[in-house]
């Protein structure tokens, strides 16, 4: 059986009497881009710590390529790198002086990739951390976490300092020079509630709530399931029980529909009521999110 | 040739690419023998993951579209499938049943629905057929 990159079952951590991981389970298969996707506060974040063994849970079980980062912490650690929400260096260093420092640590380093990254990036390696923006810092710190080339890349809401322009070089660069060494075995986990942007990127997904797990998919059977019906009539919209609709709109002669899933059923129904005309588009990534998370919301 | 990929139709993107490939090869916009594009670049410029890709170049190769060369990249194959005429008859009846199903749905008749795919079935000849001819000058 093929060892999972990243396995963790009925994870629980409470911050005192605050559950901020109830019990999530997840499982993440190696070379895949795995999105972990969640509100600000949904326990993405202590999930990450949990797996770096940054906070200790208080029950559930994590691996990391079948080790247990309680007992193998400097194994676990030697296999992949981690970039959190919030970056921070020695002030006194300067970029090329810091990237030395944080190979000292690494078993291995690839020196090309440093330098087609930090030229992209138009890093000043000359210059102290303290001097750089807030997007250079979270750059330099993926040129830190791409460079030893570890099994498993774990990047806590990487684009969230950064400018859309490096936003979109990010995406198209970083996690393809990252993946491109080693296809099939080079993992990538990714928290973020910027979901569009990764839109094409991510492979799998699970949408975490209040500390649990809500929806685990594929980002294709995703895409097949959550589907939005849209009909125009001749007269006005006409109000349909539709079983299995989520989010049903009626503007005038437009009727709108949501669907989780079975869109077929739900067409064929509205296909019925010979709307003049008829069209099927699936969610994107971010409205899947959306959708998946109000359906949760008790009805008003 | 180039590539583009829509999320809202629905349709995994790794098919979406396949579906390309397969098209530009039988309209002659990809010529047998030609390279595609390799899987990074790709992936980057349609702003998917590389496995979209890698998955999509895999289809292509089961079905015996293009031909992966070690170290060289993958290229069209020049068509000479290797499953058996029965067997290559049999794959194309799916796809003309789920027309024969869409033409009855859209009251298209026999006669038009057969001078409908005859036209089409010309259209893509005669493009391969330019496509070789702008090769061979």
């Amino acid at each position: 059986m093929m060892t999972l990159a990243i396995d963790i079952g009925g994870l629980v951590y409470r911050y005192g009497r605050t559950e901020a991981v109830d019990g999530l389970s997840l499982r993440v298969e190696p070379g895949r881009c795995y999105g972990f996707f969640g509100r600000n506060g949904a326990g993405k974040t202590t999930t990450i710590k949990c797996l770096l063994r940054l906070l200790r849970p208080q029950s559930g079980r994590v691996r990391v390529f079948g080790l247990d980062p309680e007992r193998d912490e400097v194994a676990v650690k030697s296999k992949l790198t981690y970039v959190p929400d919030h970056v921070a260096f020695y002030p006194w260093m300067t970029v090329r002086g810091t990237l030395d420092y944080l190979a000292s640590f690494r078993a291995h380093w690839n020196d090309e990739i440093e330098r087609a990254l930090v030229a992209q990036f138009r890093l000043p390696l000359d210059r102290r951390t303290s001097h750089l923006s807030k997007g250079q810092k979270t750059q330099l710190a993926l040129v830190a976490a791409i460079c030893p080339e570890p099994d498993l890349l774990v990047l806590d809401e990487p684009t969230s300092g950064l400018d859309p322009i490096v936003r979109r070089e990010f995406i198209e660069t970083v996690i393809g020079a990252y993946q491109e060494g080693a296809p099939g075995r080079r993992t990538v986990f990714v928290s973020t509630h910027l979901i569009a942007e990764f839109e094409g990127l991510i492979d799998q997904f699970t949408i975490i709530d209040q500390g649990r797990d809500v929806l685990t998919l594929e980002a294709d059977a995703a895409r097949e399931r959550f589907q939005r019906i849209y009909a125009r009539f001749a007269g006005d919209a006409p109000a349909v029980e539709l079983p299995g609709a989520h989010g049903v709109r009626r503007r005038g002669r437009e009727l709108e529909v949501v669907v989780h899933e079975g869109t077929a059923s739900v067409v064929d129904r509205v296909k019925a009521l010979s709307p003049e005309a008829l069209s099927v588009e699936a969610l994107s990534l971010e409205e899947i999110f959306t959708s998946a998370l109000s359906a949760r919301e008790p009805a008003a | 040739m180039r590539f583009h990929v829509n999320f809202k139709s629905g349709k995994p993107v790794y098919l979406q690419v396949v579906d390309q490939v397969r098209a530009a090869a039988a309209s002659g916009a990809l010529r047998a023998g030609e390279a595609l594009p390799s899987i990074r670049p790709l992936a980057e410029e349609l702003r998917v993951n590389r496995n979209t890709v890698a998955k999509a170049y895999g289809e292509l190769e089961s079905q015996g579209v293009i031909e992966a060369v070690p170290g060289k990249g993958c290229f069209v194959r020049d068509g000479d499938s290797p499953l058996r005429k029965d067997a290559r008859l049999r794959l194309l009846t799916d796809g003309i049943d789920e027309a024969v199903v869409s033409a009855h749905h859209l009251q298209i008749d026999k006669s038009e629905f057969l001078r409908l795919a005859s036209h089409r079935f010309d259209g893509f000849a005669g493009r391969r057929a330019r496509a070789d001819g702008r090769e061979k000058t």
